[in-house]
């Protein structure tokens, strides 16, 4: 006979990608770069999400160019989204602060569940906002949820506006740091880049290792615990960013 | 992913007598990738390390090497088997991050999935099945210990299980160092890591290794988390401090006997509700003092061996409900109720030896150390077991496995004889005689 039907109780971690749909992502093909990036990340973020039998994974997506609409409106298991996934479309300004407003009234309880595991928030841009920023950026952070939430920012290219983007990640915990060159240095090497500065991806292939540590390495730390070196003393961030990989210096540059 | 070494090449590396040719990358995680590559003719797994886990992790190296030269304790470890670093030839050739190591071991057949597979609901596994693969895992650590080496790091994460045999294989052996010596970075995983040693309080060893022993074995019985009762559910955002919280400073077992804040909520924790009481109380016993009074005293966790006993006696008085064909785990000479169908459980047939005390029903198994006290339980090579008819499944038979005749003495006073790969039908027996002392069977 089998083992009795049951399964571990399973807490929401909810995966939110903030896309930058401005035109200025049309160019050198960096819309189509971010579409690829993003379905070809789906696959690994589902295989964590099986992995760790206490976690729902839900992703959901906003897109902003005039204005910040929902791009997958509705929390969708990771599993699901593989075969759903819609292309985004460039075109018009770039609504970031009202993107995040959007967000931050998603992450209001409700409908925002009672218990939940931290979420994910991945903010990707080539550009700076043209609209009040601060005060999305205010309102976002009003609500709880947000505070605990990984909040990641990927900056493609070199336009992109690197302290607004560090203001969404908020404060690097190493005093005095900015916004990290891109590079190819690898983990544990002096000025290693790290997940609480932007990172920059300046060609395609980099953004694609971002999105997959972003959906697959920091999935899993947020929803389940990770094996801890060192000492175990209280961490600084409510959740320990894993390292980023080793990247490949790029061919394509934009 | 992108693979760090080149695959498809062939590399030259220090540490082997042969060239290795990378297959494909399999998989990677925070420490490095693993690859299947071809040594000779055989297929093997290589696992490379990130420079960042190498700088980390000073005595990564050293503990490799102290590992091949110590020899696997026991099969159900993918143990490594070489230390691995390129040649001045093959750095010259490749990319590869200098200074950069990695060793080889056995590839793990791809039958055996992770442990997480079970825990998540997605696998068909018996309880018998699960139940071995406990005893497995408790035997690993017990072999282990012995040879004084401690894990340091184990989890769901590095357990993959058999399904249809209940067999092991644990992973990533590489935190495996000399207990007491400490030299190493890793301390473990929250949720498994005794509290001791996620407050800081402790670097890990044997001790805590029991504690991330007793979790695992019962996240494997139950399907849930051992500290995750209504003080969970008092948590909204279950992030690190939470789990520090909860798995450090304030642990407490769902099923403490005296402690009760922790109980498991009916239908959040439905899972453990429903798989606790499967067990037998020594079963149930064992857990309550490695999560009771061993969470804050390390010195009385629950030892390896006694998992051993605790789990091998719970497979041996293993029967089936006849209303429901369920698996139960209450004594066979004591009338009680299935825990799948609630129906009063007929008092079952059941063979006695000299150390052992068997239910009669199929697949149950009789092993040399229900006849040698001083044997310890091992279930690899059962002497017999028991099996269904064919034609008729409640005719049941005990198959003789092992190499000599055993002789059946049966209810009218006859005797027949049972020759190696014979079964005996359980209806007119009364004894059997073997070599290793005689076998009872107690209606």
């Amino acid at each position: 006979m089998a083992f009795p039907n049951v399964q571990l109780s399973k807490r929401p971690l909810h995966f939110i990608y903030i896309c930058d749909c401005s035109g200025s992502m049309q160019a050198n093909g960096k819309m189509q770069a971010l579409n690829q990036a993003i379905r070809q990340s789906l696959p690994g973020m589902a295989d964590v999400a099986r992995q760790n039998p206490e976690a729902r994974v839900l992703v959901r997506a906003v897109s902003f160019s005039h204005q910040a609409r929902w791009h997958v409106a509705e929390p969708t298991p990771v599993e699901q989204l593989q075969n759903e996934w819609v292309d985004l479309q460039a075109e018009g300004l770039t609504a970031m602060g009202d993107a995040l407003a959007l967000v931050a009234a998603a992450l209001r309880t409700p409908p925002m569940e009672q218990r939940a595991l931290p979420p994910v928030l991945v903010l990707i841009s080539d550009g700076a906002p043209t609209d009040d920023f601060e005060a999305g950026l205010q309102t976002l952070l009003r609500e709880p949820w947000a505070q605990k939430a990984v909040r990641l920012a990927i900056a493609v290219g070199h336009d992109a506006d690197l302290e607004t983007l560090q203001q969404f990640i908020g404060p690097e915990p190493r005093s005095g740091a900015t916004a990290a060159a891109a590079g190819d240095r690898l983990p544990g090497e002096p000025n290693a880049r790290s997940g609480r500065r932007p990172l920059q991806a300046s060609n395609a292939t980099t953004l694609a290792q971002y999105i997959q540590w972003a959906s697959t390495a920091v999935v899993g730390s947020a929803s389940m615990p990770v094996s801890q070196v060192g000492s175990p003393s209280p961490q600084q961030a409510n959740v320990p960013l894993p390292d980023l990989p080793p990247t490949v210096i790029g061919q394509v540059v934009w | 992913m992108t693979a760090l070494l080149p695959l498809g090449t062939t590399l030259q590396l220090e540490g082997i007598s042969g060239p290795l040719r990378l297959i494909r990358l399999l998989g990677g995680g925070g420490q490095g990738q693993v690859y299947e590559a071809e040594y000779g003719k055989e297929r093997v797994a290589l696992k490379w390390y990130f420079p960042g886990c190498i700088s980390k992790d000073r005595g990564l190296d050293q503990r490799l090497r102290e590992c091949i030269r110590a020899t696997s304790p026991n099969p159900s470890f993918l143990w490594p088997i070489a230390l691995l670093s390129p040649s001045v030839e093959t750095l010259q050739q490749h990319s590869i991050p200098l200074g950069t190591f990695g060793y080889m071991m056995g590839l793990r057949p791809a039958d055996f999935v992770g442990a997480h597979e079970h825990v998540g609901g997605h696998l068909q596994i018996s309880l018998r099945h699960v139940l071995r693969a406990c005893f497995f895992l408790a035997e690993a650590f017990h072999e282990l210990h012995l040879k004084g080496l401690c894990y340091k790091d184990v989890s769901l994460g590095n357990l993959f299980l058999q399904p249809q045999t209940g067999r092991i294989l644990i992973c990533d052996n590489d935190n495996v160092d000399i207990d007491g010596r400490d030299l190493g970075s890793a301390v473990g995983t929250p949720g498994f890591m005794a509290p001791e040693v996620l407050l800081g309080q402790a670097r890990p060893g044997t001790n805590s290794d029991l504690f991330s022993l007793a979790v695992l074995l019962f996240r494997l019985l139950t399907r849930h988390d051992p500290l995750k009762g209504s003080l969970e559910l008092q948590i909204r955002c279950l992030d690190e401090p939470a789990r520090r919280r909860l798995y450090g400073e304030d642990p407490v077992f769902i099923f403490d006997l005296l402690d009760e804040r922790n109980r498991p909520d009916p239908i959040e924790h439905a899972a453990a509700l429903l798989t606790w009481p499967i067990y037998p109380a020594q079963l149930q016993g064992l857990f309550q003092q490695t999560l009771g009074v061993g969470m804050r005293e390390p010195g009385r966790r629950v030892y390896t061996g006694q998992w051993k006993t605790a789990l091998a006696r719970t497979l041996d008085q293993r029967r089936l409900c006849p209303a429901c064909g369920q698996e139960v785990f209450t004594q066979a000479d004591q009338s009680s109720l299935c825990w799948a169908c609630g129906q009063m459980l007929p008092s079952t047939p059941r063979f006695k030896t000299v150390r052992g005390d068997v239910a009669a029903a199929a697949d149950n198994e009789l092993h040399r150390h229900h006849f040698d006290s001083l044997v310890s339980e091992c279930i690899d090579h059962p002497l017999a077991s028991i099996e269904a008819h064919p034609l008729k499944a409640s005719v049941l038979g005990l198959k003789n496995l092992s190499s000599e005749t055993w002789t059946a003495e049966l209810e009218n006073g006859e005797s027949s004889s049972v020759h190696p790969g014979q079964r005996c039908n359980l209806n007119l027996l009364v004894r059997l005689r073997t070599s290793q002392g005689s076998i009872d069977l107690i209606r």
